[in-house]
This record gives C-alpha cells, structure tokens and sequence, in this order.
C-alpha cells in the first residue's frame, strides 16, 4: 500500500468526511450570526435617518434654513444631508452631489462618498418633494463596515486554521491506519508463503482494527497448533504402522523362504492376520475418533445416566481387576442426579478406556476408584488410580493421538485411548483434566448440570436404552 | 439348502460375502442394484438378506428394505453400511432391518450374525428351559444346572449363558456378546469379554467335567455339548 493509497484508508477518509460536516455547519452558523448583526446594525441606522427626516418633511418651507442648520453643526460631515432640484442640481445641505448611483424613493440605499481622500461608506435614503425637489439623507456607516469586515476576516482566518488542521490530521490518522495495514498485508504474505510462526503486528490500544487483529492472531495461534498436531499425527501414524506392517513382511518372507511343514505354514498365516487385524484396528480406532470428532455423533443422543453407565463399565472390568490384583470400586454421591444427553455407547467407551488404563498401570494391590458426582452444579465422573501417574508436563501431550509414555512403551496399547476419550468428552461439552492423586493420577471429565428439570430416571436398564434409542430432544 | 440374497454394489465386497456365506454353506445370489435385488426377493423366497445400505441407481438400500417389508416379503435383513452413526443404525432398524454390521467387518462376524438371525426366525422364543448336554438352563427360576447340580452365576455370567444356550452350536463373536449382554454398541478391542468367558467356563466345567464353551479362533465363542 503506498502513500497514493491514503484516501482510501477509511480513517482518511471519515476525517475528511467529519471536516466538511463541520466545516458546513459552522459556515452556516456564522452566516446566520453575520445576517442578524448586520441587520440589527442597518436597522438602528435607519431608525435614525427616520428620526431625521420628520424634521424636514414636516416643514417644507423651511427646509433650506434647517438644512443649512444641520450643516453648520454637523462640521465632520458624519450626516451629510443634501436638497436637489428635479434636474439633480445642488440647492442646500452638506452633500454637494447626489449619490453616484440610482435613488429609489423611499427606500435605503448605500453609497460611498470621497473623504478625506478615501471612500467612505454611507447609508441613506432619498425623498422627492412635492414640487420635486430631491432630499437625501445619509449617515455614515463606517464602523458597521469595520465591524462587518471583521466578522468576516475571522470567519476566513478560521475556516483556513480547521481545514489545514483537520487536513493534517486526517493526513496523520490515515498515514497510522497505512502503515498498520501495510504491517498486516506483510505479515499475512509471510504467512501465506509457509512461515506460519509470524504474526500480526500489534499496536498498544483497543482500536477496531487492534481487535481484529489480535482475533486473528489467536486464530493463527490455533491454526498453528493444529497444523502442528496433523504434522505429529501423520509421522505417528507411518511410524505405528511402519513397524507391525514390517513385522508381517518379515513374517510373510519367513515362510516363503523355508519351505516348511503345513503347521508351520498355519502358524504364519496366523500371525500375519493377527497384524493385519491390528492395523486394522488402528485404522478403525483413528476414524472413529476422527468421526467422533465431526461432532457427527451428537444426532444419536439421547438422556444418559453417567453413575448408571460408569457403574456398567466397573461391572465390565471387575473381572480383570480381580485378575491382576487390583482393587476396583465404584461410588457415586448423586444416584440417578448425574443425568445428561449424550451417546451411551460412546460414554461407556470413553469410561472404558480410562478405567482399563487405571487398572493397566496400576501395581499388583493397587486400588481404582470409579467415583460420579453433582457438587455445585457440576456433574461428572472421576476414574483415579495410585499406578505411578502422569508428569504435569505430559498431561497434555497424552491426549494426543498415538502419544505414549515413555515408560508404556513396551505395555499393549495403540495410543488412542485418551485421544478417544478427549474426543467423547468434547463432544459431550465435558471438560478433561488429569490431576495427580497421590500417588498415581485421576482423570475428571465434568461439565455444568444441564439446566432443565429432569424427568424421573428411566427404570429401564441402559440395556434397553442402548438398544432402541429413543431420538429425543437433548438438553443444550 | 439355505438361501441368502446378497444386495452389493461392489463386486469385489459381494464375490468376498459370497465366499464368506458359502464356505458356511449357504447358497448365495447376488444383486448390485435395489432394482435387481426388489425383483429378486419378490420373485424368491430367501432366507436371509444382506443389503447394502448404499445402492447405486436410485434405489438405495433402505427404500428396497422398506419396499420389502411393505411387499410382506419377511426375510431377516441384515444391513450393512460404512455408516456407523447410532442413528444411521436407529434409522436401519426402523425400517425393518433385523441387524447393523459396520463395514469394515470379518467374515466371521458376518456368517455368526446370518445363523443368529435365521436361528431367531425358526426357533420361537416361547421356550422356559433351554438345555444342551448335561446343562440346563430355567429361564423362569434363572437357575443354572449342571448334571442335576445347581451353579452359581452372577447376573451378567447368567446373561452371557443364557444367549450361548440360546443358540447352541453357533459361533458368537465377541462384538455380539457385548452388544446382546452389555448393550453398548463398539468394536471391543481388549479382552474384558474373554475374561467374563474365562469365569464362566470355569464356574460350568467345575469338578473337570468336559469343557463346554469353546474358543473360536478369531473372535468368538461357540458353546456344544461335549461329546
């Protein structure tokens, strides 16, 4: 944007637009202002003059010894008063000559007179007698003239002083707005170009446009996690799936090579599906989270009972708990208050998950509480454990797809479970977070109690629910 | 012989559920179109039907599946779709399908879900005592015995049983189990089901009897009397 560009910059251009309103509006005010004063002015003049003429109108004998009167005493010839014949030839009074342009009886007029070797002006009025003789007088309206002069002289001085000022000011605030827009059309391009690292410049203040742009950096902000998260996800998916694929490769090449016994050939075949299934399930494990994440699952919700579905998941797993030693236990503060819309099955795996990690890392003895609850509003589930927890700086990064521990390297799993989990629980507006409970860590998903009044829980196990799901409206 | 319509669009999926259905023997035809498949269940008497849910030509899977039950044709339809939205499935069932499988899906899934849905048309569900060998299992008392003695069972083992007794010999995968005794609907990926098996086989074969519940290598679990 160059400098050509300034009156189309918007600040420019309402600064121009706010000077000629102003600028239209005072002109129309000190009009007015000009009109009244010179009226007023002219008018107490005319009052005089009127005054005056009675004197002689009333005494037409007398008028040559009264104007010869009036001339003696007005010695500067402020009131120069003058009688003519029909013809316009001098007869009495201290104007020697008739005005220097036409007379309308009756009516005002002005005119300017040689003074003192400079012209003066005058206001006056002219009368024909009734044997045609012309009388006319006059007075001097010097300082009306000044008074005018003046009004008008600062009516021009300040109309210049605003324009030049407002100008430069429009000049001013437009040149701020190009140069900040050249900062945003540079930066943008820079990060059209791949560098998404820059940024919008900001400026200290909340303007319009600083708002906008600090809206924007937050979404580049977010664009560029995202880009980031889909750079990490697609080198975790070829390096989790490189290694299972090469393992069938070798297993498949194994027994091409070595011509074997038919069990053998079995054996093979065997472990190559078993891959297979694996990779598969990645694949399907991946798309479900990618759909869960479409939020396109929100149009099978339906009311669910979190207490209910967390205690089926604990029933689900109490077996293998058992097996591994490890005690698991369910409790809720909130029978049946713990209610809200949402996919059944989906909250069931979410759950799942997470408990089948608590248990998956716990030691042998170590305890998992499954706990639901309504405190304040809130209603959620907690699955805590005392398995050596998450570091806080991991906390995070575990959500994400395929991330693992280091230490769960060699423990079987894909690495989406949480990512799962994350994905239901955003899609049931609850909130995930992963504190320590000493020792070991505890999951909370919670969100704020859905507001409508809840109709009794339905007696009917999430069985039935499960099965035929009734489409109703879920609460926002 | 059994004879099972196959509505695919995609000859290379169709010739595999063929296969899959014929390998269990089944004998198998197929239609790519609905038009071709309303004509042929019109025409035939099938057993079962496996309808695609996406059909090219107009007439998708659902309308030929509704124009069937209008038609009185009463076939068990089993659907199967790439969507797996609950209310893709809601929408299915409503329409007079009789089971959902998820593409992708294994073989066995499929040929476990067919012999449960024709099973569930042949045998009425009137019955009180469901027995197999020496096991018996009082759907009235819930009481489960073993050679006249009685065996303790929690609940979800009691419901686990009751569905194997209910189609003895019939392979049940582990997806079906969860779903018919669980009710939640997802591919299960651990081994949580196997570990109920687990409980259970060994709560029914106490004392050594000979093993009843035998693993399906794959997926699935098929209870028979031992020999």
């Amino acid at each position: 944007m160059r400098l050509t560009d300034l009156p189309r910059t918007t600040s420019f251009r309402l600064s121009v637009l706010f000077l000629a309103l102003f600028g239209v509006s005072s002109a129309v005010f000190f009009g007015f202002l000009y009109w009244q004063a010179t009226t007023y002015l002219n008018s107490s003049v005319d009052q005089w003059i009127q005054r005056d003429s009675a004197t002689y109108l009333t005494a037409p004998a007398e008028i040559v010894q009264r104007l010869q009167t009036h001339a003696e005493r007005d010695l500067g010839a402020w009131r120069p008063f003058g009688l003519f014949d029909a013809s316009g030839r001098y007869i009495a009074g201290n104007l020697s000559a008739l005005p220097n342009r036409p007379v309308a009886f009756g009516r005002y007029f002005e005119y300017k007179l040689e003074r003192n070797g400079k012209e003066a002006p005058f206001r006056g009025v002219g009368y024909r007698m009734a044997n045609g003789d012309i009388l006319i007088l006059s007075y001097n309206v010097n300082e009306i003239y000044g008074f005018k002069h003046l009004l008008l002289d600062a009516m021009a001085w300040g109309g210049v002083l605003v324009f030049g000022v407002g100008i430069a000011g429009a000049i001013i605030t437009g040149l701020g707005a190009v140069r900040q827009i050249n900062g945003i059309t540079g930066a943008v391009e820079r990060i059209v170009t791949g560098n998404l690292k820059e940024r919008l410049p900001t400026r200290r203040g909340a303007g319009d446009l600083d708002r906008l742009v600090y809206l924007v950096n937050g979404m580049l902000d977010d664009i560029e996690r995202l880009m980031r998260e889909v750079k990490g996800v697609t080198d975790d998916i070829a390096h989790d799936l490189r290694t299972p694929l090469t393992r069938l490769l070798g297993g498949l090449e194994r027994a091409r090579r070595r011509p074997t016994s038919s069990e053998e050939y079995a054996h093979a075949v065997d472990e190559a599906i078993a891959e297979t299934k694996a990779v598969l399930g990645t694949f399907s494990a991946l798309l479900r989270i990618a759909e869960v994440e479409d939020g396109a699952r929100r149009a099978g919700f339906q009311r669910i009972d979190l207490g209910m579905i967390a205690a089926d998941v604990v029933e689900f797993h109490a077996p293998v708990a058992e097996e591994r030693g490890v005690q698991l236990s369910f409790d809720t503060d909130a029978p049946s208050l713990t209610q809200m819309s949402g996919d059944p099955s989906l909250m069931f795996e979410a759950i799942s998950n997470l408990v089948d990690n608590a248990i998956k890392f716990s030691p042998t003895g170590g305890c998992v509480a499954v706990r639901t609850f309504f405190y304040k509003g809130r209603i959620g589930v907690a699955v805590s454990d005392n398995g050596p927890g998450i570091p806080p700086e991991e906390r995070e990064a575990v959500l994400r797809r395929f991330h693992r521990l280091e230490r769960s390297r060699h423990t079987p799993g894909s690495g989406l479970g949480l990512s799962l989990v994350a994905a239901v629980a955003k899609l049931h507006g609850l909130s995930l977070t992963i504190d320590s409970s000493y020792p070991g860590s505890c999951v909370t998903l919670e969100r704020d109690a859905p507001s409508q009044v809840m109709p009794p829980p339905a007696p009917a196990s999430p069985a039935a629910a499960g099965e035929q799901p009734k489409p109703e409206a879920h609460a926002a | 012989m059994t004879r099972v319509l196959v509505v695919e669009d995609d000859a290379q999926t169709a010739a595999e559920i063929a296969a899959a259905l014929g390998d269990h023997g089944f004998e198998v035809e197929c239609a790519a179109t609905g038009q071709d498949a309303l004509d042929r269940a019109v025409a035939d008497r099938y057993s079962a039907i496996v309808l695609d849910r996406m059909l090219p030509g107009g007439i998708d899977g659902l309308t030929v599946l509704s124009t069937l039950r209008g038609l009185s044709v009463d076939a068990p339809v089993l659907i199967l779709s790439a969507l797996s939205a609950v209310d893709e499935r809601v929408r299915g069932l409503r329409a007079g399908g009789d089971d959902y499988l998820t593409k992708p899906f294994e073989s066995l899934e499929l040929t476990a879900r067919i012999e449960v849905l024709l099973r569930r048309r042949a045998v009425p569900d009137r019955q009180t005592m469901l027995r197999v060998g020496d096991l018996e299992v009082d759907l009235l008392k819930r009481e489960v015995k073993r050679g006249g003695r009685i065996i303790e069972l929690l609940p979800r083992e009691y419901r686990l049983l009751e569905y194997l007794m209910h189609h003895p010999g019939q392979v049940i995968t582990r997806t079906m189990l969860f779903e018919e005794v669980w009710s939640y609907r997802y591919d299960q990926r651990t081994n949580v089901i196997d570990v109920h098996m687990g409980k259970l086989r060994r709560k029914l074969d106490e004392g050594g009897l000979p093993s009843m519940i035998h693993t399906v290598r794959g997926s699935g679990y098929i209870l028979r009397a031992p020999d």
